[in-house]
Formats: structure tokens, C-alpha cells, sequence
């Protein structure tokens, strides 16, 4: 059978690999037909309903998934290294997510007033919660100011001050001083479309240097081979080939997830793609517990409203017309962390003191701010108020609620960018793999991100895989062999998406899954209301065997990719809700009713004097390593300790862990 | 520094835009409240071309990805939803330049200031698809805009 099926696919056309045999997948009753051979150019177009996936095979250096900030900045690093790189995308990389992020990058270039990298280290590390690993963020933090001067000489046009130095604006949870010294000046940005103008920036440069996009092709998972991985296949929406990126280095800069809830600021391509990947390939995720919800998403659709309309001056007011923030943080106010500006939101609406019919909601007043001023530094809020809420921010305030942002977990990895695994007490390697962006955890921002520095992270990490590699590897390395089949399951659950009859859509399920995560694991998490959302997740997840798609074909099937992205979220979503349930305290954006307090080794409220120090076990200041069976849905958990060192004592001194209050 | 991977980057390039820029870049620098902001970043990228060979039926569903994938929540809740509303019944001219429309802007946020005319839309993009988007953007009928929408609409069997 196998043989005949081969002799009727061999056409003459150009063989890009040199491995020719073809495979019949077995596990299918459905004949699937897996071959390879090479199929460039003159590929026919054709919607028609086939068992056949012609495979491509591609030999590249590097090869990158995802096109966003971290994806460009390491596809460019690699390829102006000499590398031979191709960047695999689902999205024109002007479309990536980064381009909705209008805030800024932080960098202690002290412009605005004296500053210290050490300065931003102190706040990265305390807005993390202690969570955050020291070396990954002296790292970033130390490379931030070179990175911000990198990009200006790339030709990112900062805005400016009167001499002509790049302009910076005030942050939430920027400091000077360690803390002491006030409110910290560090956000460079370009107007309101900073992630736009770096996109842009990096994306031409990237093509000065001959980096190969794949734009429009969905990667599907990791190619695996003894613990390293080889590569990524793909599936190419334009004409439904399958194609497979062999390379010796992988670099996964997908994204994050905030589809996983009801209600986030994410546009509706953050599906956790690259988490997915790398679950399925049997490596952990870290941290996926930790979600960070933005103070100001409008209330409804979940647009939102930057925080830099806070750092230019909006306040936050309830329905006694209150500045509420005064109360819970009162150095910091309206600019203390996301975190502790949405927990003091929500506590707010839950003491009744909400607004709206429902009082479900508070305020974002803008209207005493000078009309030029938010003319000229936050256009973009006037219109997005108006569509989706009906309100014109020179008149009236702005509903707003904590709705879904960021994903501080993602794909562990070390400082270098390189994706590690915990065994027997130590980190370890993965080979070939490396992670950058919101998509890994480094982990820069441990249970709480600082506004500002997920631009940061991007390109520092970015660069930093493109170094990593650079220095590891040569240009035009041969590339160890490959099994011929390799990819086959990936396939193979295509074709079983593609033709799934079940009972229900792939839309219900998400909405299932949506609506779940949104009442179970919110900014404020219950023990039992969690493990409710666990079962309830994990009767989610098991009605993904009975989905239902409706569309057949294999070009440009957007219900095909939007149940792959739900197989992906869902994968992302039973992580998160089982390391919150398991998860007894309260840290950072992980906020527990039942556990209002952190839980470190020392009980760091009182002197450390004659305490004793907890073992791991004992104590939750540690990473959360979550593997999940594919088949089941069952996840497991593991745990690693937080790196507490700096990369060097002298230049920059580790900061213990302390009471965590602005 | 460059191994002999140049013959082989000729072949394996599949690079949809592949006219590389040739200029080198003028950095103008605008002062904040002086000079008026520089409104075009200076880095040319590939121009944009319209795809050829491709059928209406599978121009649409093309399209239809597109407008659901886009940079912001705020165009995939517009577009998507202009989508459901017009995209099956758009002509041959339409098609062409919604697609020119929502492919062609490297900032996503211009579609949406144009849209909601925030900004003046540029000449090349005026046109009948934009007065629907522009009208569209408006809610005359006040629905509710929660969200994008799902794809059973497209459900034959339905």
C-alpha cells in the first residue's frame, strides 16, 4: 500500500531534502497519506477535500516562531550574525500583538532626573514579588539603557525633551533611590505607538540581512528527537502544504495567552501557540498561574486604556468621587503595581462602593487634564472611549474594570534565553530550544510585571537568544538527521480536526472554557471556588474529543486554525487553573482570599533573628513547573527555586526579599 | 562571515515581500510641542502587492482570516464584525481594495483612526469599502460590540 501510494506521489519536482521516503500513518483509519518530497513555485491551489499532505522540508541555521517584538529582535540578531534564519508567523509581522502596546520600554538612561540601572533593578525585582530571578533581571535591567540606544540607532524615532535627548515618562512602579527617592522618570516611548514604530524598525532591518519569513503558516509543534529539538512543522494556510523547518536552533517567541478568559485585552490571536508546543512535546511551562490584569481594561469589550494615561496624570475615583488609591498606596497612588491597583479596584466594588447600575465597575477620570496634552500623548484613548463605551474623556470618566493583560509564566528558561528543564534539583538544558517575549520566562517578572517592561523584555531577551546561538554555533552547521516521519501526529490531529463531527462547535467549547476560567481563577481566588474551576476545566478539556468543525477544506480554513488555537489554549488554560488551586498564598497578581499572605522561608514581617529557614517543600517562593498529558488533560506539578544571586555580587548587589508595599 | 548559503537562501526564500530597500535611512528627529512629530517612520518596507491568481471564493476566505487576526482587540472586534456583515457579498473592485485596506498599513491603529475617523483617511485608501467601514464604525443600529464574532455564520449546513 505504502508503496504505491509512494510511486504515485514521486512527481519531478525539485527535492529540497534528501530524505525521500514516504510514510503511511497507521494510527488514522482514515488513509492518511504523510509524504515528502519537494513542492516549491508551482504549487495549484486547491480547496478540494484531500487526504493528501504534501510535506516541505526547509534546512535553515535557526529557525523562529512568531514575528512579534522578541521573534524580529532574535530573527534579526541571528541573521545579521551570519545565521541562515527563517521566521515562521501566523500573522504580517506588522500585525503581531506588540503593536498594540502604546506605553514604552524602561531604561535608566537618566534623562529626565539622575538615575541608576540598579534603581530599576530594585523596582523589577520588588514588582516581581520576589518571584523574579535576579540574574535574568540584572540582565535585563543592566542592557536596558544599550538596548533603548540600540534601537534609536536602528531608527526607532523616540519622542523627545526641548534638547533633543529621548523623552521619558513616569511609570507605575518606578522608583529612585531603592525605593526612597520618589517617583522614577524611565519610559521611553514613541508617542502612543511605541510597539508599532519597533515592529516596523525591526521588521525592515531584519530584511536588510536576508531573514526568510513564512507569513501566514500556523506552527504546529516542535520537532522532537531525544530530548532536542530539530525544528518546527507547519502548516501553510495559503495553500494547506505542511511544511517542515529543520534547524539546529529554535526559538519560540509566540506570545502569551489572554484568550484563555472571558474578558482580556488581547486580540484574539493570543493563543498561547508556543506554551502548546512545548507541552506537547512532554517539556514543562512555569509560572502559569500568574496572570496579570490590567487596572484599566474598559468595562465590556476589554480595550484597553494604558496605563501611561495614569502616568500622565488620570486618577482612578469611585463612586463617592473618591481618589481611592491615596488610601492603599499612599506614595505611589494611581502608579503603584498592576497588581496592587487591581486588587485595591476590586476590593473597592466588592465594599459597595462600585459605580454603574451594577456598581461593578469604578472610574478613570481624564476630563482634568488639559485637552492638548491628551491630544498629544494619548490620542488613541479618545476614540477607543468613545466606540466602546460611549464616553468623551474631555467630558466624562471612563468605566473601567481589572480585565485579563499579560501572562507573567510561559516557557522556562535560563538568563541566556536557552529553555531549561528541573531534574534531580537541577536546571537543565534543553538543546537546540530557546524562548523570548511574553512566550518565556526567564523570569524577568516573576509574579508581576512592571508596565513598561514587556518592551524591554522583548528586545533584550530577543537579542539575548541571538547571542546565545551565536556564540554556540557556526553559520551552515550540517544538521543531524531527522527521523522521515517526524511531524506525522501533528498531522495526523490535523486531519482529525479538520474532519471532526462530534456534537459541539468549536465555539461553545470556548466559550465553556472562557466563562470557567473567568468565575474560577479572577483577580481574587477562593480555594474551593478553584477547584470547582479545576473539574469543571477538566470536563472542558475532555469535550474537546466530541468538538465539531465545519469546514473541510485545507486553504485559508480559519476554523481549522481556530480550533487549533482552542487546542492550544486549552492546553494553557488547565496549566493555569491547577497551579492557582495548588498554590496556597497569596503573591503578587496570584491573590488568594483564603491565603491573604505571602509564604516565603522566613516570615519576612519580623526580624530574621532565631527563625529557621524553611526547606522548599515548605515554603511557596518558588517556580511552579506544570507538564500536562495531551491525551487526558491531566496536569502535573513540580517546583524549582527562585534564582535569589545576581549574575556579579560587586556590580550589583542582590536584594534579599522584604515586605512588599508602595 | 557569510557561509555558502547564499545560492541555497535563493532557493528556500519564499519571502512574500522580496524587493529589498535600498536607501539608507534619515532619522529626523521631532521636538516634543515644537516641531510637528515625524509622521511617516523613515525605514521603507516592501511595498504591498495585490495577489494574483487567486480566486474570489478563496480571496474571501483569505480575507475573512485576516480581518479576525489582527494587532489590537479593537480591529478584531471592527473588522471581524464588518467582515461578517459584508465580506460575503463584497464585488470583485470591493474585495480588492478591502484587501488593499487592511494589508497594506503597517500600524494597525491607522485603520482604526481612519475608521473612526479619528484621522483623515489618505487618499489611496478612500473609497467605497471605506465608507462602509467608516458607517459601519458609527452603530447607527447601537448593537452591542462585546465582541468579535463566531464563525458559525458560515456554517452551510446551519
Amino acid at each position: 500500500m505504502a508503496a504505491v501510494c509512494a510511486a504515485s506521489r514521486v512527481l519531478g519536482r525539485k527535492i529540497v531534502s534528501s530524505t525521500a521516503l514516504p510514510a503511511v500513518c497507521q494510527t488514522s483509519n482514515r488513509k492518511l497519506h504523510f509524504s515528502i518530497y519537494g513542492k516549491r513555485g508551482d504549487a495549484k491551489v486547491s480547496d478540494a477535500i484531500s487526504t493528501q499532505y504534501p510535506v516541505v522540508d526547509h534546512e535553515f541555521d535557526a529557525v523562529v516562531v512568531g514575528a512579534g517584538g522578541a521573534g524580529l529582535r532574535a530573527a534579526f540578531g541571528l541573521s545579521e550574525a551570519g545565521f541562515n534564519t527563517a521566521c515562521v508567523t501566523k500573522l504580517f509581522p506588522t500585525r503581531s500583538h506588540t503593536v498594540a502596546a502604546q506605553g514604552g520600554i524602561n531604561a535608566a538612561l537618566g534623562n529626565m532626573e539622575e538615575d541608576d540601572w540598579r534603581w530599576h533593578f530594585y523596582d523589577t525585582v520588588k514588582g516581581s514579588d520576589w518571584l523574579g530571578d535576579q540574574d535574568a533581571i540584572h540582565y535585563m535591567t543592566e542592557q536596558a539603557p544599550a538596548a533603548v540606544v540600540e534601537l534609536e540607532n536602528f531608527g526607532m524615532p523616540f519622542s523627545r525633551t526641548e534638547e533633543g535627548r529621548i523623552y521619558q515618562r513616569a511609570f507605575g512602579g518606578q522608583s529612585l533611590k531603592f525605593g526612597k527617592g520618589g517617583q522614577a522618570h524611565r519610559c521611553c516611548c514613541v508617542a502612543d505607538r511605541t510597539g508599532h514604530s519597533l515592529l516596523h524598525t525591526l521588521y525592515g532591518r531584519s530584511l536588510r540581512y536576508d531573514t526568510s519569513y513564512f507569513v501566514e503558516y500556523f506552527a504546529l509543534d516542535l520537532l522532537m528527537e531525544d530530548g532536542e529539538c530539530k525544528g518546527v512543522i507547519a502548516l501553510c494556510m495559503e495553500d494547506g502544504s505542511i511544511h517542515r523547518f529543520r534547524a539546529k536552533n529554535t526559538v519560540i517567541a509566540t506570545g502569551g495567552y489572554g484568550r484563555t478568559f472571558f474578558s482580556c485585552t488581547s486580540a484574539h490571536t493570543s493563543t498561547g501557540d508556543g506554551n502548546a508546543m512545548v507541552t506537547r512535546a512532554g517539556l514543562p511551562c512555569q509560572d502559569l498561574e500568574f496572570v496579570q490584569f490590567h487596572p484599566t481594561g474598559i468595562y465590556g469589550a476589554g480595550c484597553l486604556i494604558t496605563e501611561g494615561c495614569r502616568g500622565e496624570g488620570g486618577i482612578l475615583i469611585n463612586s463617592e468621587g473618591e481618589r481611592f488609591m491615596e488610601r492603599y498606596a499612599p506614595n505611589a497612588k494611581d502608579l503603584a503595581s498592576r497588581d496592587v491597583v487591581s486588587r485595591s479596584m476590586t476590593i473597592e466594588i466588592r465594599e459597595g462602593r462600585g459605580v454603574g447600575p451594577d456598581k461593578d465597575h469604578v472610574y478613570l477620570q481624564l476630563h482634568h487634564l488639559p485637552p492638548q496634552q491628551l491630544a498629544a500623548h494619548l490620542p488613541g484613548i479618545s476614540e477607543t472611549a468613545m466606540i466602546f463605551a460611549g464616553v468623551d474623556v474631555t467630558k466624562e470618566p471612563i468605566p473601567v474594570l481589572p480585565t485579563v493583560h499579560y501572562n507573567m509564566g510561559g516557557i522556562p528558561t535560563n538568563y541566556k534565553g536557552q529553555v531549561i528543564t528541573h531534574k534531580d534539583g537541577e536546571d537543565m538544558v534543553v538543546p537546540g530550544l530557546y524562548a523570548c517575549g511574553e512566550a518565556g520566562c526567564a523570569s524577568v517578572h516573576g509574579a508581576n510585571r512592571l508596565g513598561a517592561n514587556s518592551l524591554l523584555d522583548l528586545v533584550v531577551f530577543g537579542r539575548a537568544c541571538a547571542l546565545t546561538i551565536a556564540e554556540i554555533n557556526t553559520p551552515g552547521e550540517k544538521l543531524s538527521p531527522l527521523k522521515p516521519n517526524a511531524g506525522e501526529a501533528s498531522v495526523a490531529n490535523l486531519d482529525k480536526i479538520r474532519f471532526a463531527d462530534g456534537s459541539t462547535r468549536t465555539s461553545e467549547i470556548r466559550l465553556n472554557m472562557q466563562k470557567t476560567m473567568q468565575s474560577h481563577a479572577a483577580v481574587f481566588r477562593t480555594g474551593d471556588v478553584l477547584k470547582e474551576g479545576c473539574d469543571k476545566m477538566d470536563s472542558v478539556y475532555k469535550s474537546l474529543d466530541d468538538i465539531k468543525t465545519f469546514d473541510r477544506g485545507i486553504v485559508w480554513n480559519t476554523d481549522l486554525v481556530e480550533t487549533l488555537e482552542l487546542q492550544n489554549l486549552m492546553l494553557n488554560a488547565v496549566q493555569t487553573i491547577v497551579g492557582a488551586e495548588a498554590r496556597k498564598e497569596s503573591r503578587g497578581a496570584h491573590a488568594r482570599e483564603d491565603f491573604k499572605d505571602r509564604v516565603d522561608e522566613y516570615d519576612y514581617t519580623k526580624p530574621l533573628q532565631g527563625q529557621v529557614k524553611k526547606p522548599l517543600e515548605q515554603h511557596w517562593r518558588k517556580h511552579t513547573l506544570s507538564y500536562v498529558d495531551p491525551k487526558t488533560g491531566k496536569v502535573t506539578l513540580e517546583y524549582r527555586p527562585v534564582i535569589d544571586n545576581s549574575l556579579n555580587a560587586e556590580d550589583c548587589a542582590a536584594i534579599p526579599p522584604a515586605i512588599r508595599s508602595y | 562571515m557569510f557561509s555558502a548559503n547564499v545560492a541555497r537562501k535563493a532557493v528556500l526564500s519564499v519571502c512574500r515581500a522580496s524587493l529589498r530597500p535600498a536607501v539608507s535611512t534619515v532619522i529626523a528627529r521631532g521636538y516634543r510641542g515644537d516641531a510637528p512629530e515625524p509622521a511617516v517612520i523613515e525605514i521603507p518596507l516592501p511595498p504591498w502587492q495585490d495577489r494574483t491568481g487567486e480566486s474570489l471564493d478563496i480571496k474571501r476566505k483569505r480575507l475573512l482570516y485576516e480581518s479576525r487576526k489582527r494587532g489590537m482587540l479593537e480591529n478584531c472586534i471592527l473588522l471581524s464584525l464588518f467582515a461578517k456583515q459584508y465580506l460575503n457579498t463584497m464585488s470583485e473592485l470591493q474585495l480588492k481594495q478591502y484587501d488593499r485596506l487592511i494589508n497594506e498599513p503597517s500600524n494597525d491603529w491607522d485603520i482604526y483612526y481612519w475608521a473612526t475617523e479619528a484621522k483623515p483617511t489618505p487618499d489611496v485608501y478612500q473609497g467605497e469599502v471605506m465608507d462602509m467601514l467608516k458607517e459601519f464604525a458609527k452603530n447607527k443600529d447601537m448593537e452591542q460590540r462585546l465582541d468579535a464574532p463566531n464563525l458559525e455564520y458560515l456554517d452551510k449546513s446551519n
